[in-house]
């Protein structure tokens, strides 16, 4: 029996960005990373190639975090202490690109400096040949203030500079502009929310291929079917060729999914949870997955062992093979 | 093509007489557009216009039941692709799977203790579907004892797995009067196969590694008089399976009969938990009926489980984050607690003004039903009732010391029955606006 | 380059100019004053000029109409000079009443043909009746009624105790020649409202109240039941308001203790005052005033007649009761003939009531073959959509922001109202207009709006609403409430304080736009009928007299229509309470209205808070839907 198989002819495409310069175009990474560029719903190979497969970040922070959990502090050791160290680490364990997350505090427990933030983005710029996503700590004044030397002193890297948020976007945007980078939006699980920003942003001159969308997800349990939902309608939208939501897709499902007790907690718990440990990785892992499939391009994971299994279910999404 | 409100009330008597239970035509015409009553409900609508309504009534997907002595579980009856159109209604059973070249024991030990097990996710009872047990070992007696295995330690459906029809056979005999599913049917065996699931009045289970080997395959077993299938795409590997999955669900929901059946899916990786994880988030999010995992443990089932509720939770409504108590910047014992409703925009912007201020706070959510502060005020959800009720539950009052508790500004009337709730706490007004937050809190709070 | 000569009617001598030459650059050269509110940009019209003679260019027509070009008007900022010409500038206040897009809300007139002596449902009729005798022994009561079914047809009448006690006297001091006041009742049920000698009835007013109370101001208007014809029309803030400014406030309040005595008796007071205040101007005393109905939502209706609201805000949000009986004027409290009639009209809903099935009435949708929208914005916005087959409806809370309410220098529109606002998109200074032409003490509804659409189009707020800090204007600074614009400065306002609009402000004006405009848009999906297929935009509310639909359109406010699709109807309840009172046929359709629409309740999924966060943008995330917005800002 002949079946017609139904396929999607969609008239929009998302943006195509790369992550990173190598020395030809004007920064310093031995790789750079490219996201975005489908045409179809997430791995519909029958109905278009996927240009590029959604990528693996690795988080990290610029001072020893406070509030990791446990797991993930044994599991990377003592790297943690030394920036340049831990990005050395990330590579090791297979990810593609690097997240930086500044706090509020340097390694000290001093607020954190101009100085302290270029030496740090330096440093691990130094360590890694990897794209890089700085981010600061969150606070309007924080951010503007260390982003802005970031991106003047690391002119033409091509960095994903963030958060730019509805109420924060203008001075990061326009550092960006100003330095050959790029930057994140972040909005609060809302598909209307995040066109928003992406216009706003865009009326200030940024051309679209230097922005990267992260409408925000919940970790599983938490609120993760919302954040599923917003994504795979956005990427409808983008499809159907709305240009204010054809932006690859970046996700934390590695600080949703440690935050949650089940990660966090290893004590107290009900037996009904299991090893903790396992679970914790678990619970990356299904979220990372899950939000995949609903048209993530970028996943900043925190545990190197979810790296690895991240990493093989996309290259298994990404072919049509029988395994 | 699904009629409009104003279409199927043009068909309507236009008389407003209230019989149906509904105030005005317009407003039955509206309920039945979006299939929420029965047309027969109006006593008064023509013959002619009956049948101009009457759509064709069968869903896409064939619901199918399986039942044992304990529990059942039904799958399919969907009718969207992403769960935002509307939902995805039947939750698919999460299934472990035994192979009858186990050792008995080792059967019975690992499905009574998948049998028992049930966490609580929110309040939920969450619980396994059902094992497959898969006849690894061609051999009819030996099935029917791993099948007299799993019965004699749980009363939960089954999966009856083998392509030989005499293993099957033996194994369903064992289980009298209930209704597994025979997984199953292939180009070689498919006529026995619909023999015996005839027999049983059980559902069958049809595999095959094309869309067109599938639909062959149904519609031969469709013409014998079997109704109810699941459809088993044998392509394994993630890519390929979406791929499957994908044009099964499309074609459903364009009407294409022979794959109208919910699938299963199995990803289990012979006990290879990690690969486990990742397969069973696969399945879960793109449409499979039924999830077969091998590995039991708590810390996988755990997170599959809450998954699958997740997924399959009603998307239209609001959006909604745990009610809690949340901390904002590391809060010490000598901070405020702030409260707000349990809908996510509302729970961002404050917490979100807070925590960009760099200032320390215990965010107090309640229950609002993802109601924002004044819809949930003005429906009677958001009270001093709800917020005390809230402050009890999550023990706030143990982790601080100065218990000052502040109100959204829109709320300021629900202050005095507050203090009444609350005799021990410092009922304070706060601003109207989140953006007011910070100011307020640096100013009047300190 | 051609040089050319151009003429102004109100200067002596030709002004000589290269062509290409701008009309206001002509203008300045030659001392004379082009008023440019929006800083020449073409878009406020405020710069309109007539050509009279001689060959111009007009880059722009923007806001005038083709009769207005083929007249020879011409935008002065827009218009080059192409020859020889000849130009008078309008006074303007000329130029005010020929922009197509102001809309003023037409006043009050009686339907045509309308006949009182038949469409009244009071009557009061002159009667002689033959004196009791000792042959004759009817009682007085009796008297009465042969002699009125005798003189009108009325054949029974409802009376009270207190009209009987009195009634004796009355005959036989008047020589049992009276005049007979009856009120007909809209299905029989007549009902003596008053006796009184005739002498006394020829020179007696008999007047009636149409009353509109909405959740923040009160409309009352005074007719002459004789003519049909208003009298007299006041409007107040509700007095309720100190006690919760909107409709769920106060449903509360009134379930607490006393709280709907309290509301009761403000609003009462808020309508007593205003009849009092009129009667005195009219020298109208209260046993004159015979007949009242009474517009307004479904919570100001019951608290006004002390019936318990609570059951309105709790789901499933049931009224206790839409469609009211006629009630004795002395129950209800309202000051007048406490014998009279009040007659509360009726409502639909919880959210949807009796302001909304009379406005429904005076906007004449019901009489529409074709698709119409209707809006009556105040602190809910309800909205009607339908035609003469099948009305939907539904309510979305918008708050008082369009009443002037809850927003810094917000004010009803009154005198000192600052009601219309261009800016200079080069400088950032505004110029604005004041109902009254006083200094200003705030901004009422529709110059929110008006600013709000400036400040967009200024790119002094960017899409979000959020003011842009960087600009160079001392206007944009920091305020309490984060930034904000300073519209008026101290010195030229009447209040000597700054008048700023405030980040919270704003706020507050997109949440009520969006509100609104999600409502049109979920009403229309879930009938499947598009928005645009609407033939005819009528607006009612409480934005006072005027609204300026271009620049409601450009926040998004309303559809992006074209403007003559748009009419503006004033306070459409008071309108259809007016015509109720005056006319029993209209009070008779309101009623068929009210049993017609259909309500939507818009909590029951997330379709409406879906478009409401989509319209929480300016004009909306969507800006394909504002192609005239977008033409506008590029």
């Amino acid at each position: 029996m002949p079946i017609e198989i139904p396929v999607d002819k969609w008239p929009g495409t998302v943006n195509t960005v790369t992550l990173g310069a190598t020395a030809a175009d004007g920064g310093t990474r031995s790789k750079v990373v490219t996201i975005g560029g489908e045409r179809s719903l997430p791995f519909m190979h029958f109905e278009n190639e996927t240009p590029h497969p959604p990528v693996i970040a690795l988080e990290m922070t610029a001072a020893r975090p406070g509030d990791w959990s446990q797991v993930l502090l044994d599991a990377w050791g003592d790297v943690v202490d030394d920036p340049a160290r831990w990005a050395g680490a990330c590579e090791e364990a297979g990810a593609d690109l690097i997240l930086l997350m500044f706090g509020l505090n340097d390694a000290d427990g001093n607020p954190v400096t101009p100085d302290f933030a270029v030496g740090t983005v330096k440093a691990v710029l130094q360590a890694t040949g990897l794209p890089l996503v700085v981010l600061g700590p969150g606070q309007a004044e924080v951010d503007n203030e260390i982003l802005v030397p970031v991106a003047d002193a690391t002119k033409g890297e091509r960095l994903v500079l963030g958060l730019c948020e509805d109420a924060n976007y203008r001075t990061i945007v326009a550092s960006a502009m100003a330095n050959g980078h790029l930057v994140l939006g972040r909005t609060p699980m809302d598909v209307n929310l995040a066109k928003q920003l992406n216009i706003l942003m865009t009326d200030m001159g940024l051309p679209l291929d230097r922005i990267v969308m992260d409408p925000t997800t919940g970790a599983l349990g938490y609120g993760i079917e919302y954040g599923y939902s917003v994504m795979e309608r956005l990427r409808l939208a983008a499809l159907q060729g709305d240009a204010m939501t054809q932006l690859p897709m970046l996700v934390n499902p590695g600080y949703e999914a440690w935050r949650t007790k089940e990660s966090k907690v290893g004590e107290g718990v009900p037996d009904t949870w299991g090893d903790w440990a396992a679970r914790g990785t678990h619970w990356e892992t299904l979220t990372a997955v899950s939000l995949i499939e609903a048209g993530a391009d970028v996943v900043v994971l925190r545990h190197p062992d979810s790296v690895t299994r991240v990493r093989e279910a996309i290259d298994e999404l990404m072919t049509l093979e029988t395994a | 093509m699904a009629l409009s409100g104003i279409q199927i009330y043009k068909m309507l008597p236009q008389t407003n007489c209230k019989e149906c239970g509904f105030p005005t035509c317009l407003a039955f015409a509206m309920k039945l557009a979006a299939k929420q009553v029965e047309l027969d409900d109006c006593p008064y609508v023509t013959e002619e216009s009956k049948q101009q309504l009457a759509e064709s009534a069968a869903p896409p997907i064939r619901l199918i039941t399986l039942k044992a002595r304990d529990h059942e579980v039904a799958v399919g009856n969907e009718v969207v692709l992403f769960r935002h159109e509307k939902k995805f209604f039947n939750r698919p059973g999460v299934l472990i799977r035994v192979v009858d070249t186990a050792e008995e024991a080792a059967i019975t030990e690992k499905v009574a203790a998948a049998s028992a097990y049930s966490v609580d996710y929110v309040g939920l009872d969450l619980r396994l579907d059902g094992f497959v047990i898969e006849a690894a070992s061609g051999d009819p007696a030996a099935f029917a004892t791993a099948v007299g295995a799993v019965r004699a330690s749980s009363g939960l459906p089954v999966v009856l797995k083998s392509d030989d029809p005499a293993v099957i056979e033996a194994g369903l005999k064992v289980l009298e009067g209930e209704k597994p599913l025979l997984l199953g049917a292939n180009s070689g065996n498919w006529e026995a196969m619909a023999d015996l699931a005839k027999q049983g009045e059980t559902a069958l289970g049809v595999m095959g590694g094309t869309l067109e080997e599938l639909a062959e395959l149904t519609e031969k077993i469709q013409a014998t008089g079997v109704e109810d299938m699941v459809l088993y795409p044998t392509a394994s590997a993630m890519g390929a399976s979406l791929a499957m999955q994908t044009q099964i669900r499309r074609l459903a929901l364009k009407n294409f009969r022979p794959l109208g059946y919910p699938t299963i899916a199995f990803a289990g990786d012979g006990g290879n938990p990690a690969r486990e994880s990742t397969l069973a988030a696969h399945a879960i999010c793109k449409y499979a009926g039924f999830v077969v995992v091998d590995t039991f443990a708590p810390e996988l089932i755990y997170p599959i489980l809450v998954l699958r509720e997740n997924i399959y939770t009603d998307p239209q409504k609001p959006i909604q984050v745990l009610p809690a108590v949340y901390e904002i910047n590391d809060p010490k014992p000598g901070d405020p607690v702030l409260v707000t409703t349990n809908f996510s925009i509302t729970y961002f912007s404050v917490a979100n003004e807070v925590e960009g201020s760099g200032l320390s706070a215990w965010l107090l959510v309640t229950d609002a039903e993802g109601m924002s502060v004044l819809t949930a005020w003005a429906a009677g959800k958001f009270d001093a009732e709800s917020i005390a009720k809230a402050v009890k539950e999550f023990g706030i009052a143990d982790k601080l010391e100065k218990h000052v508790i502040v109100l959204p500004g829109h709320t300021a009337v629900l202050s005095g029955e507050l203090e009444e709730e609350l005799p021990d706490w410092e009922v304070k007004v706060g601003p109207r606006e989140a953006v007011d937050l910070p100011g307020y809190m640096k100013t009047v709070l300190t | 380059m051609a040089e050319y000569e151009v003429r102004f009617a109100s200067h002596p001598e030709p002004i000589g100019v290269p062509a290409g030459t701008l009309l206001v650059d002509v203008a300045r050269e030659g001392g004379i004053e082009i008023q440019q509110p929006c800083g020449g940009q073409g878009r406020c019209g405020r710069c309109a000029v007539r050509v009279e003679s001689g060959a111009v260019r007009r880059r722009s027509v923007l806001r005038l109409s083709k009769s207005d070009v083929a007249e020879g008007y011409a935008l002065a900022c827009q218009t080059v000079v192409e020859g020889d010409a000849t130009i008078e500038v309008p006074p303007p206040e000329a130029i005010e009443r020929r922009l197509v897009t102001d809309h003023i809300a037409p006043e009050a007139a009686l339907p045509e043909g309308y006949d009182p002596s038949r469409a009244q449902t009071i009557r009061r009729v002159e009667i002689r009746l033959a004196p009791p005798t000792m042959d004759d022994q009817t009682d007085d009561w009796g008297r009465l009624c042969t002699a009125l079914r005798q003189a009108a047809g009325i054949e029974t009448l409802d009376t009270t105790l207190e009209q009987i006690r009195s009634l004796g006297a009355i005959l036989r001091e008047s020589d049992w020649h009276v005049a007979v006041t009856v009120d007909l009742g809209t299905n029989g049920a007549p009902r003596l409202i008053g006796v009184q000698p005739v002498s006394e009835a020829a020179t007696a007013p008999l007047c009636g109240l149409a009353i509109d109370i909405g959740t923040t101001t009160v409309t009352v208007w005074m007719v002459d039941l004789l003519t049909g014809r208003v009298m007299r029309q006041a409007s107040q803030y509700n007095q309720q308001i100190a006690r919760g400014e909107d409709i769920i406030s106060r449903i509360i309040f009134a379930s607490k203790g006393d709280g709907g005595t309290v509301l009761r008796d403000l609003v009462l007071e808020t309508i007593n005052e205003m009849i009092r205040a009129m009667g005195e101007r009219l020298d109208i005393g209260r046993d004159h005033i015979v007949k009242a109905t009474i517009s307004g939502n479904s919570t100001m209706m019951h608290l006004l007649l002390g019936i318990a609201p609570e059951s309105i805000r709790l789901e499933p949000f049931i009224t206790p009761i839409n469609h009211l009986p006629r009630l004795p004027a002395g129950e209800v409290g309202i000051d007048m003939n406490p014998a009279g009639v009040v007659d509360p009209l009726p409502g639909v809903a919880s959210y949807v009531g009796a302001d909304i099935t009379a406005g429904v009435f005076a906007s004449g949708l019901r009489d529409s073959a074709e698709t119409v929208l209707f809006i009556d914005v105040g602190t809910n916005g309800e909205i009607v959509f339908g035609s003469s087959d099948w009305m939907v409806t539904c309510a979305c809370s918008a708050g008082p922001a369009f009443e002037g309410a809850g927003v810094v220098h917000g004010m009803r529109a009154n005198r000192g109202a600052i009601e219309e606002v261009w800016i200079d998109g080069g400088t950032y200074e505004p110029t604005y207009r004041v109902i009254g032409n006083v200094a200003p003490r705030g901004i009422c509804g529709s110059g929110l709006i008006a600013l709000v659409a400036e400040m967009f189009l200024t790119g002094i707020v960017d899409k979000g609403g959020h003011i842009n800090q960087t600009l160079a204007t001392p206007r944009v600074r920091r305020g309490l409430h984060g930034a904000e614009y300073v519209i008026a400065w101290a010195a030229e306002s009447d209040t000597g304080e700054d008048i700023v609009i405030t980040r919270v402000d704003i706020d507050n004006l997109l949440r009520a736009k969006a509100a609104i405009y999600a409502g049109f848009n979920v009403l229309a999906d879930r009938v499947g009928v598009p928005l645009e297929t609407a033939e005819h935009v009528l607006i009612g509310g409480s934005f006072g007299k005027y609204i300026n639909v271009e620049k409601a359109v450009d926040i998004g406010l309303l559809p992006d229509m074209s403007w003559d699709r748009f009419e503006f109807l004033g306070n459409t309840s008071v309108k259809g309470a007016y015509l109720a009172l005056i006319d029993q046929a209209a009070r008779n359709e309101i009623a068929a209205i009210a049993s017609a629409m259909t309500y939507i309740e818009l909590s029951a999924d997330n379709s409406f808070y879906e478009a409401f966060t989509s319209a929480l943008f300016l004009p909306h995330t969507d800006l394909s839907r504002f192609p005239s917005v977008a033409a506008a800002m590029t």
